[in-house]
């Protein structure tokens, strides 16, 4: 089987007697963008903190480029990292941040000049370099604090939540821009956030992690599409997929011959290729934008209970007999708490997952 | 639309205005009280001193007022001089001893893990014990008969020096009662400084392939600036004060080796009566560390690159 350029072994780490992750195995190909997303406390910070060397290994190995570098000392294994906090040397010049790594490796004058002449023109720092880190906005920090990791030129860019401190705005910028950077470069790169949206629009690879353990890894729409469990389902996705507890039954529809009872008297559609049998507990998911809303009288009844317009789309609040069903639309929807209106659900757009197991079925 | 549509906000009404004008006033009122302790006690003291050290007094505090006369004498006083060298000497080697050793305590309490609590308490305790309490103990320790430190010598088969009765090794004694003494403050003063870098600086020099001693150097050092400008007042200040813990050791002796200026002036004011003279050493000692704080807080604490000042 083929190489990853970072992978990890069976990798384990416990802090004390508490174990953090409890067996990692993954392969990073060569310049592949990867995001390990998760909840805090998933573990992916760690991960990553191990990759950098900054945290011991308990089991397992990690590789970067076929070696082991378990024992490697952090500032030989070829990696740079970004830290959310920026980590910018406070009382030195963005040059003399900069210039830091190099002049530690003690690398002639003339290789520093140049590397941080090359950086600082890549990320439009050159009208900063004598600044100091209290003068600079948190974009331009985040911009040195990258800068930094490009003087070092690393096999491998590790990236720790670093747009956590900015604003929305300037947070949507630094994506694109590290994105661009990244086409541009084509270091493979290791990404961890808590932001779904990072994970979706940044990612080669999304690495959902849950409890120290890899839920699940893929394409960020693949992943989006078709979940393979509950968390994964539950995790991404804004706003959150609907997950309704149910029972499969048999129905008299030859076309629809399964469907799922959410609550008395209501059956929701399911694909036909899903592997339920009558009587199974299941969790039935539906993302809001796959809620049709249509006139009352053309689908299952639903009465609106909170309208949440954002603009661009609507977000919508739904009873539907007692069950509460979030419903985004991208149209300007005029209803208003009270009203009634009618659901359909394309069964081709349903996720089911069985209850016991959280599993996709 | 005219701008006067929009200025139909009532007129303040009385009670408004007071609450107004309290709020401002206030928080300067709340200062007073301690401004005229600190003042009163203080800046009495000072100004008294000053005044005093431009008399000639009697034992019945009669002054007569002599100008700058007593400047002259004491300047040219040879006991004077070399109390001073003596004490500049004393302050540069508790400097040196006392921030090298506050400066290893803190990092040592701050990498601590087991018991890091009951270590922090406890080094402490030798700045709750009084200058004298400290200065009996280190007598205790460095008697040349039966004391701690000559009984470990004789136990070695070494030779067992006279700690207090040799001049250069009283002095040395001294100086480390002094630091014994005003080590735990410094080192806590220290230790916060060291618990406001974050972690991810440290982080971020491992990776850039700093070891130990250029972090140290290169990170902590430049980081902690103001908390080390801030222990360097505070070390100055009780090494060039500093009069209970030698009055207690070797009350200046032996052959006046331990006479610093503190010393001096308790001789000379309250031995010999001449509170002129005194005062004069006073306002030496005040301008000392007045002069030295201010050099220490513009070097360490305002000219701080961490806040984007540079000098």
């Amino acid at each position: 089987m083929a190489e990853g350029y970072v992978e990890y072994r069976g990798l384990k780490k416990s802090f004390g007697a508490t174990p953090i992750l409890h067996g990692i195995d993954l392969k990073i190909d060569e310049g592949a963008f990867v995001v390990l997303v998760g909840p805090s406390g998933c573990g992916k910070s760690t991960l990553l903190r191990m990759t950098a060397g900054l945290e011991g290994v308990t089991e397992g190995q990690i590789r970067i480029a076929g070696n082991v570098v378990n024992r490697v000392h952090a500032s030989k294994r070829g990696i740079a990292m970004v830290f959310q906090s920026y980590a910018l040397y406070p009382h030195m010049s963005v040059n003399e941040n900069l210039a830091f790594s190099l002049k530690m490796r003690k690398a002639p004058l003339e290789r520093i000049t140049d590397a941080i002449k090359g950086a600082a023109g890549i990320l439009q720092l050159s009208p900063l370099l004598e600044r100091l880190p209290a003068q600079l906005s948190g974009g331009q920090r985040q911009r040195v604090a990258m800068g930094r990791a490009l003087v070092r030129e690393p096999a491998v860019f590790l990236f720790d939540e670093p747009l956590s401190n900015l604003d929305a705005k300037l947070r949507v910028e630094m994506r694109a821009e590290i994105k661009a950077l990244h086409q541009r470069l084509a270091t493979t790169t290791i990404y961890v956030t808590h932001d779904q949206i990072e994970a979706m629009t940044m990612a080669d690879t999304v690495v959902v992690m849950h409890d120290g353990r890899i839920e699940q890894v893929g394409e960020p729409l693949a992943i989006y599409d078709r979940p393979e469990n509950l968390f994964v389902a539950d995790f991404l996705g804004s706003p959150a997929m609907n997950l309704l507890d149910g029972k499969v039954v048999a129905t008299d529809f030859a076309d629809q011959p399964r469907a799922v009872e959410v609550t008395d008297g209501v059956l929701l559609p399911i694909p036909s290729e899903a592997e339920a049998e009558v009587g199974q507990s299941v969790v039935y998911g539906i993302r809001p934008e796959h809620v049709q809303l249509v006139a009352p009288d053309a689908g299952e009844p639903v009465t609106m209970t909170l309208v949440e317009p954002a603009g661009w789309e609507t977000h919508l609040h739904a009873d539907l007999k007692g069950i509460s069903l979030r419903i985004l639309s991208v149209e300007r929807v005029g209803a208003k708490p009270g009203d009634k209106a009618a659901i359909l659900i394309d069964p081709e757009r349903v996720h089911l997952f069985d209850r016991a197991t959280g599993r996709r079925l | 639309m005219s701008l006067s549509a929009v200025r139909d906000e009532p007129a303040p009404t009385a009670a408004e205005r007071v609450s107004d004008a309290a709020r401002l006033t206030v928080p300067y009122l709340l200062v007073v009280p301690g401004l005229l302790f600190v003042l009163g006690v203080l800046g009495y003291a000072v100004a008294g001193g000053f005044w005093l050290s431009l008399h000639e007094t009697d034992m019945f505090m009669a002054k007569t007022f002599v100008g700058l006369q007593n400047y002259i004498d004491v300047f040219n006083d040879p006991r004077f001089q070399s109390s001073l060298w003596r004490t500049i000497v004393f302050v540069i080697m508790s400097i040196v001893l006392g921030i090298m050793m506050s400066m290893i305590f803190a990092l040592t309490l701050y990498h601590v893990g087991f018991g890091k609590r009951f270590f922090r308490g406890m080094s402490l305790v030798p700045y709750f014990v009084s200058g004298i309490a400290a200065a009996i103990m280190f007598r205790f320790v460095f008697t040349t008969s039966g004391g701690f430190v000559n009984q470990v010598l004789s136990v070695l088969g070494l030779h067992q020096p006279s700690w207090l009765g040799d001049p250069v090794l009283a002095f040395i004694v001294a100086v480390l009662a002094n630091c014994w003494f005003m080590v735990p403050f410094a080192t806590l003063i220290l230790l916060g400084g060291l618990q406001t870098v974050d972690r991810d600086i440290y982080d971020a020099a491992t990776i850039d392939g700093a070891g130990a001693v250029q972090t140290f150097f290169k990170i902590t050092i430049p980081m902690i600036k103001p908390m080390l400008g801030v222990s360097l007042i505070w070390v100055s200040y009780i090494s060039f004060s500093t009069f209970d813990i030698i009055l207690a050791l070797t009350a200046g002796g032996p052959q006046r080796a331990t006479e610093v200026v503190s010393m001096y002036m308790y001789q000379l004011a309250f031995l010999q009566l001449d509170f002129g003279q005194g005062a004069v050493l006073m306002v030496v000692l005040l301008t000392f560390n007045t002069v030295l704080s201010l050099v220490y807080i513009y070097y360490f604490i305002l000219a701080d690159r961490r806040h984007g000042r540079e000098l």
